[in-house]
This record gives C-alpha cells, structure tokens and sequence, in this order.
C-alpha cells in the first residue's frame, strides 16, 4: 500500500511579479513521507512555506520541481485520481459564500464531491453536529463569529469523506474551548483511519495531537520527528540546571563556546543553555571542578527547540 | 449533470440572498418605457414589439458581461477557487450550471417587458411565430452562456475587468444591433456584427414579431447556435489555459 502523502524533493519558486519584488524560494528541496493514518504536524512559522506545500499536495498550485503523490497518485499529472481522496481546509475567514447560510454552504460542497443529494443532506446535518454548528446551520455565514467560521471550513473539509485531509493553519480565530474541541475531532478522524498533514505556527497544537512533526523553516525542513524525540534529535540543545554555583564560575562558563544562554532563576539557581555538541561536557566538567553537585540535565521541549532553531520570530504570528 | 445542478442551485441561492444580480430586471422595464417612447415620438407604430423586445436582449448582454463574466473572479477574491478546483467537479461544469441559472433569471425580463407594455402603453408583442420566437430566445441564451464563460475565464486575468464591462456593454449593444438593426450602422462595422450571435438573435428575434414569414428561419437559428457553440469551446478553451497559467504562477488566490 502506497504511503498516503509522498514528497520527494520539492521545490518551489515564485517569480517576482513586479520588477522590484524579489524571487522567493518558497519551498527548498523538500522530501517528506506520511503513512497512512498519521498525524502529521507541519510546524513552522509565518513564511516557513507551509501553505505552498499543503496547495502543492492538494492539486492547486505546481511545483517548481520534485514530485509528490497522495496515496500514490501523482499530484500534478493525475489531479483525478488525487481530488476525491482529499479534503482541505484552507485557515482564515474567507472561503466560505458569506451571503448563503451554513447549511447551504455545506451542501453545495457535498454536491461538489458528487455524493447524491439525499447523501449531502444527512452528511451536512451530521457534520453541522459534529463541528457543533447545529442550532446556527440556517444563519448566514455573514453573521457567524470568526470561530464559527473556522469550524464551518472544518465541516467544508470533511464533507467530500477524504481519505486524506490537509488542515492549513484551521484553528486561528478559534477560542481555547472550541481548540480543545478541536483536538478531540482530530482523534475522532484518526480513529476513523484518515491521515491527517496539520500545518501550523502552534506548537501546543503541534505537540498534543500530532504523531510526527515536521519542523519546516524558509523552505527548509529542520528534523521530523515525534513531538517527544524532536527534542533527543536536537540534542545539542541541552540545557543544565544547576543549585549554588557560585557567580564568577557561571561569568566563565557563559563565555565559553557552545554556551548560548545563562539565566539566573528565582530560587537562587541557573539555567545554563548549550548550543553546540559537545559543549554540555565543558560545562558539567567546569561545574563539578567548582565543586557544584547539584546539577541536572535535560532536553527542552519542543516550544525551545522551535524557539532555538527558528529563534524569536517563529512565535510572532 | 451533478456539477451543473449545484453551480444552478448555487446561483439561485446567491441571487436570492443577495438580489443585486437582479438589477437588470429592474431596468429591462425602464428601456421598454425609453424605447417605446422614441417609436411614439416618430410615428413608428411597426417598430413598438421590437421596442419591447430590445430590452430582452440587453439584460442577457448584461448579465452576461456584469455578472456571469465576473464568477471566476468573484470566487478568486473570496478565497473560494482553489477550494472549488481542488473537488472532483470541473470549474466549467459548475460554471454553466451558475450561468445557466443567471441566463434563466434573465429572460424573466421577457415577461416583465410584455406587462408593462400592456399596462403602460396598451402595447403588446404580436405573437406571429411563437414557436420560432421561442427557439430563438432559447439559442440566444444558449449562446450568451457561452461568450459569458469566454469573459469570466478572460476577466480573472483582467484587473480591470469591471471598468471595461461598464464601458463596454452600451457599444455592444449598438453592436449587437439589439435595438437598431445592424443594417443601419456604418457599412465598415457589419461585417464585425455579423460575427455577432447578437445581431442575428436580435434580427431573428424581430422576424418572429412580425406577419410576413421569416426567410431561412433555420440557417438563422442554426447560425445563433453555432456561433453560440463556438464562444463555447473557445470559451472553454480560454478557461482551460487560463487556470493552467494560474495554477502554475500560484495565481489562483490573491494573498
Ligand atoms: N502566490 C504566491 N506568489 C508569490 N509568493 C508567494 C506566493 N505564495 C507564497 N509566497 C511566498 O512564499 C513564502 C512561503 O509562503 P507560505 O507557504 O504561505 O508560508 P506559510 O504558510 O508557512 O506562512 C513566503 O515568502 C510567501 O511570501
Ligand atoms: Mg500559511
């Protein structure tokens, strides 16, 4: 059985329109692998190219170069095959006929996967439930909160039953709880057996319901990894904790190579961060020479790798 | 024939939210008003069905040229044409369906105009040759669906598509030859309106109002419907390399 997406060294160019606009590598090379049934998060921040990549695989924009298949159809030559096994999700407000209700809506998408008209009915009653939109269906879109929307696109991504949904940025605009919902919606469809690529800036999003994250900068992809094990990956992004050092030998260690960060905490301690391999060995020996024992190592989370990797301005939104 | 009922169910549902597509049925009535005036004015007894007629033929230019050439755009903008084209249904399907809708709304204007001649001017449409009369209507619609995908497959790629539209349906109208017959215009400009379903529809149009019998009523009609046809695969044409270009420049939403 094919892997649901394949993504084999993609890349895609955008010419400049206007004389004085630059050329933008928007994707560099980028290979990737979803089996079926996975999670998978692309995490990156604004800019990263995760929107191109997710038009790429859903048949609306052509690479530049490179090849990638869903469920082993190719996504440029047979956009046929590829159109009724996927679902997207496209983030934002617009998207949606403002001036048609919600139901409405639905179910001229449903006609658009060619599901008879009885079938578009039931399934855009179920998944106006499902999204949590029931009592509103017959409103029109114009008066729906920006939240509302976002869980209309959801039902949008959903109706044509794909095997494989791409989910681009879907829950901005969504309050926590409608988040929290959200994630138990995306459980229920792996439960389903769907195979989900989730592109986001989130990394709590990335980190609670993901399999496998894929960490994407300018075009790049950094590491793919679970959630958990991006951490080991990266593992010259330790970090030491350490009880009563005294504060010149801390000064020392902060000046030496690899050392990226010494922060005092509040109790007294400090946070030594390291940045290059090898380095955490310089560190523990310079404390243990000074005669600190309380010392305690350990691998950040995915929210500092991402901030390490991609620095400040993966959390700007 | 599913991506054609939904794009038809669509459109019916936008004008009905949204009535403004209808404006042209507000002012179908008004040119009756104008035109059967001028024929008034000079003594032109035999030319009030025509009058009544023109302003049919002009709302299905309009809706055509404003509205229907304007549908691929009008998704563009709301972020809704990758979606649509990411579907298993083809854009061209679903664009026949809305336009055949919007052509539907436009011949209400046939009713309206025969009321208000009736009620303002004690005027009405002498049916001579209903049948052909029908038939013409019919493959006039037939083929402003197709020149209407024509221009929303070259309008997306036209920033400003509107202004042109706005300037462009008047000339076309005298081009078309919808009110004075195009054998009145110019001697250069005919043979350009001969290549105008336009002007045969509005011709035929006008035969089938009057006693005498129309000559070569089926070489007319079938010369509407093949021009008709081509402005249809041309259309179609245009449509396929338009969104071929886009979907190759990253062009088929704006940022
Ligand atoms: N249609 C386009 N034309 C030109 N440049 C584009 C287009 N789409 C995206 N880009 C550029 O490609 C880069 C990646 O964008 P995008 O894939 O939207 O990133 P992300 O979704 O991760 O925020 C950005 O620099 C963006 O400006
Ligand atoms: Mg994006």
């Amino acid at each position: 059985m094919p892997d649901a997406v394949e993504v084999e060294d993609v890349t895609r160019v955008f010419e400049p329109r206007k004389k004085k606009d630059e050329r933008v590598v928007a994707l560099d090379e980028v290979s990737l692998t979803i089996p079926e049934g996975e999670i998978h998060g692309l995490l990156g921040p604004n800019g990263a190219g995760k929107t191109t990549l997710v038009k790429i695989l859903s048949t609306v924009l052509l690479p530049t170069s490179g090849r990638a298949r869903v469920c082993g159809h190719d996504v440029v030559e047979e956009t046929k095959a590829v159109r009724p096994l996927i679902g997207i999700v496209f983030g934002g407000e617009r998207g949606l006929y403002w001036r048609l209700t919600g139901r409405q809506n639905l179910e001229y998408w449903g006609a658009l996967y060619r599901l008879p008209p009885a079938a578009v009915r039931e399934r855009t009653r179920t998944l106006l439930e499902r999204v949590g939109l029931a009592d509103r269906a017959d409103q029109r879109v114009e008066q729906y909160s920006r939240g509302m929307k976002q869980r209309l696109h959801l039902a949008r991504g959903l109706i044509g039953d794909a095997k494989v949904l791409f989910l681009d940025e879907p829950t901005t605009g969504m309050d926590p709880i409608a988040g929290r919902e959200f994630r138990t919606l995306i459980g229920e469809l792996k439960g389903e057996g769907r195979t989900i690529l989730l592109a986001t800036h989130d990394m709590v999003e990335a980190e609670t319901v993901c399999d496998r994250v894929t960490l994407i900068d300018r075009g790049k992809i950094i590491a793919t990894e679970s959630p958990r094990s991006l951490g080991h990956v990266i593992s010259r992004f330790q970090r030491v904790d350490v009880e009563g050092a005294p504060e010149p030998v801390l000064g020392r260690i902060a000046a030496l190579e690899g050392v990226s960060a010494v922060t005092r905490t509040e109790d007294g301690g400090a946070r030594i961060e390291v940045s290059e391999e090898g380095a955490t060995a310089e560190v523990l020996r310079r404390l243990v020479d000074a005669g600190v024992t309380s010392v305690r190592t350990s691998l950040p989370s995915l929210e500092e790798v991402y901030v390490q990797l991609i620095g400040e301005r993966g959390l700007e939104v | 024939m599913r991506g054609f009922l939904a794009g038809f169910g669509l459109e019916l549902r936008i004008v009905r939210a949204a009535p403004d597509a209808l404006m042209p049925l507000l002012t179908a009535p008004l040119f009756a008003l104008v035109f059967l005036a001028i024929v008034r004015q000079s003594g032109r007894a035999d030319l009030e069905a025509d009058a009544l007629l023109a302003p049919v033929l002009m709302t299905l230019w309009w809706v055509a040229l404003q509205h229907a050439g304007h549908l691929i755009t009008g998704d563009r903008w709301q972020a809704l044409l990758e979606p649509v084209i990411a579907t298993p249904t083809s854009l061209a399907t679903i664009l026949l369906g809305r336009i055949a809708a919007l052509m539907g709304l436009g011949l209400l204007s046939f009713g309206e105009v025969l009321i208000v001649g009736k009620l303002v001017f004690g005027v009405g449409v002498p049916f001579e040759h209903p049948v052909e009369m029908a038939l013409t209507l019919l493959a006039t619609a037939f083929a402003t669906a197709g020149t209407a995908i024509a221009f929303a497959a070259v309008f997306v790629m036209t920033r400003n598509a509107y202004t042109f539209t706005n300037s462009l349906s008047f000339p076309l109208y005298l081009l078309g030859g919808v009110f004075v017959p195009v054998a009145f215009l110019p001697g250069w400009i005919q043979p350009v309106s001969s290549g105008v379903f336009m002007s045969w529809s509005a011709d035929l149009l006008r035969a089938t109002v009057k006693r005498d019998g129309i000559g070569d009523f089926w070489s007319r009609l079938a010369m509407i419907v093949a021009l008709g046809a081509a402005s249809f695969l041309l259309g179609r044409l245009i449509l396929f390399h338009v969104l071929a270009r886009m979907r190759a420049k990253g062009e088929l939403a704006t940022v």
